[in-house]
């Protein structure tokens, strides 16, 4: 799939170097992801190293956070990353931040790993928004924070729905069986949660 | 998946965000997905119900990262690195013209073998050559190594201190013949040299004998002939080693030899004891 244009973020809440001056990136958080992405694919450990301080707790939290299992989880981790560095199924610049690439590619290889069956999905087939910053400590840590204020105004029903389709790997006809709702409901109520998750962050 | 979106429309948004949970069936979505790789609109929605996910994603517990697990990647790509590293490096493929294939595909195993056969002639040639080389060096060097062997017995026997040093003359009148022998029993070397000694005929032969001092049998130590002005020598003729000689004669032989000594003795001397 091609690029995506598109950012769920809006420009206020984006990276202050969301321009695409990548150079200014470098100046406040460290070398940026791209110019990292690049010198991995010299096969530069020491860029590797610096991917993995920059995104290895957010990979690691996210697949414990399915799992729940740090054995497992980091089976996970080590092997996204280990795909980074051989450039397999990998990440792309022009189709988001590695930040928020990494975050999906964790919670699905999770799942995967949750119904122990292979990957279903390459990973690049993940389409990823356009870039939404993650590099930076600060502004990650700004945007978690952002994220669950927002999570915690869902409604519970909202929140539960979530944590069923999202961490739990539950497909919505499992979830319509679990909740008694119809298909259609369930379909619907994901994804209201969901919007309701992106204008809370946009606003 | 809402029946009827395929897709002469759009994909609903319920299904997109399905689609990004992984939530839908494998036909499912694969028809999402074939749909999005046409449709730029569904692309995008697409892409920002992958957005809504990475925001779900980042609202999971922060965790720190268990112990030892850095290292263990680090180690990981390090022999990743080290293993990439010693493999082979795999020659570039050069693109070729097949056209050009065509045209020489039919000689081109003819020419390759005619000039491996070439070459073989030329290689089998070369270490003929060098071969034979090989062999005429050896043989120089064999003959060098005999040469200085000999050399090095004659100056022995002519410098040991040990040698027996004889003086033979002729029991007659002068212009009479003489002979000079010098042996070292313990190496068995012995050089002898005669003068004035008088022409044979052809059928004749001088020969020096070693008469041992414990008095077994004469040992026949060469034959000689001398030179026009009588001059002969025998130089490190074939003789038994650690045999100390009482005497030394010479006589005159049949043209080929003999093993025991034949009267009268021509020259005689007696020889001192070793080291005298």
């Amino acid at each position: 799939m091609s690029e995506i244009p598109f950012n769920p973020i809006e420009a206020s809440n984006r990276s202050l170097h969301e321009d695409g001056d990548e150079a200014r990136l470098a100046g406040s958080t460290g070398t940026s992801d791209q110019l990292l992405m690049e010198r991995i694919r010299s096969n530069d450990q020491m860029a590797m190293a610096e991917v993995f301080d920059r995104y290895g707790g957010l990979v690691y939290s996210v697949a414990l956070r399915v799992l729940k299992e740090p054995d497992q989880a980091e089976d996970v981790m080590q092997d996204i990353f280990f795909q980074l560095w051989k450039g397999t199924g990998s990440y792309r610049e022009g189709r988001g931040s590695l930040g928020a690439w990494l975050a999906v590619v964790a919670r699905n290889r999770a799942i995967d790993s949750l119904r122990r069956k292979k990957p279903t999905d390459s990973v690049e087939d993940v389409v990823l928004p356009a870039k939404t910053d993650l590099a930076s400590e600060s502004e990650r840590n700004l945007m978690i924070e952002k994220v669950r204020v927002v999570m915690k105004g869902l409604t519970p029903e909202q929140q539960s729905l979530v944590e069923l389709a999202f961490f739990e790997g539950m497909s919505h006809s499992e979830i319509a069986a679990k909740t008694g709702d119809a298909l259609g409901t369930v379909k619907t109520r994901i994804r209201t949660a969901l919007m309701t998750l992106r204008k809370g962050v946009q606003g | 998946m809402t029946q009827g979106s395929h897709f002469g429309s759009h994909i609903p948004g319920e299904d997109l965000t399905l689609h990004a949970l992984q939530a839908l069936t494998a036909e499912e979505s694969a028809a999402v997905q074939a749909h999005v790789a046409e449709c730029e609109l569904c692309r995008a929605e697409l892409a920002a119900a992958t957005g809504d996910l990475a925001l779900v994603a980042l609202s999971a517990e922060q965790q720190p990262l268990p112990t030892g697990a850095r290292d263990r990647f680090l180690v990981r790509i390090a022999e990743d690195a080290k293993q990439e590293e010693a493999q082979p490096r795999i020659a570039k493929v050069i693109p070729i013209n097949r056209a050009s294939v065509g045209r020489v595909s039919v000689w081109a195993p003819r020419v390759a073998v005619a000039a491996l056969l070439i070459i073989a002639a030329g290689l089998s040639v070369e270490i003929m050559h060098l071969d034979m080389r090989l062999r005429r060096e050896t043989a120089v060097l064999r003959s060098l190594a005999e040469k200085n062997a000999k050399a090095q017995a004659v100056v022995e026997a002519l410098t040991a201190p040990s040698a027996q040093r004889v003086l033979l003359t002729s029991i007659k009148t002068p212009p009479s013949p003489s002979g000079r022998a010098v042996y070292l029993p313990s190496t068995g070397a012995l050089v002898f040299q005669g003068n004035n000694l008088a022409s044979l005929p052809a059928d004749k032969t001088y020969e020096l004998w070693v008469i041992p001092a414990n008095g077994s049998a004469p040992i026949p130590a060469g034959l000689f002939r001398p030179d026009a002005t009588g001059n002969a020598s025998v130089v490190l003729p074939d003789l038994p080693k650690g045999v100390p000689a009482k005497a030394f004669g010479v006589t005159v032989e049949k043209a080929s030899g003999s093993d025991t000594p034949t009267a009268p003795i021509l020259l005689a001397g007696a020889a001192p004891a070793a080291g005298e």
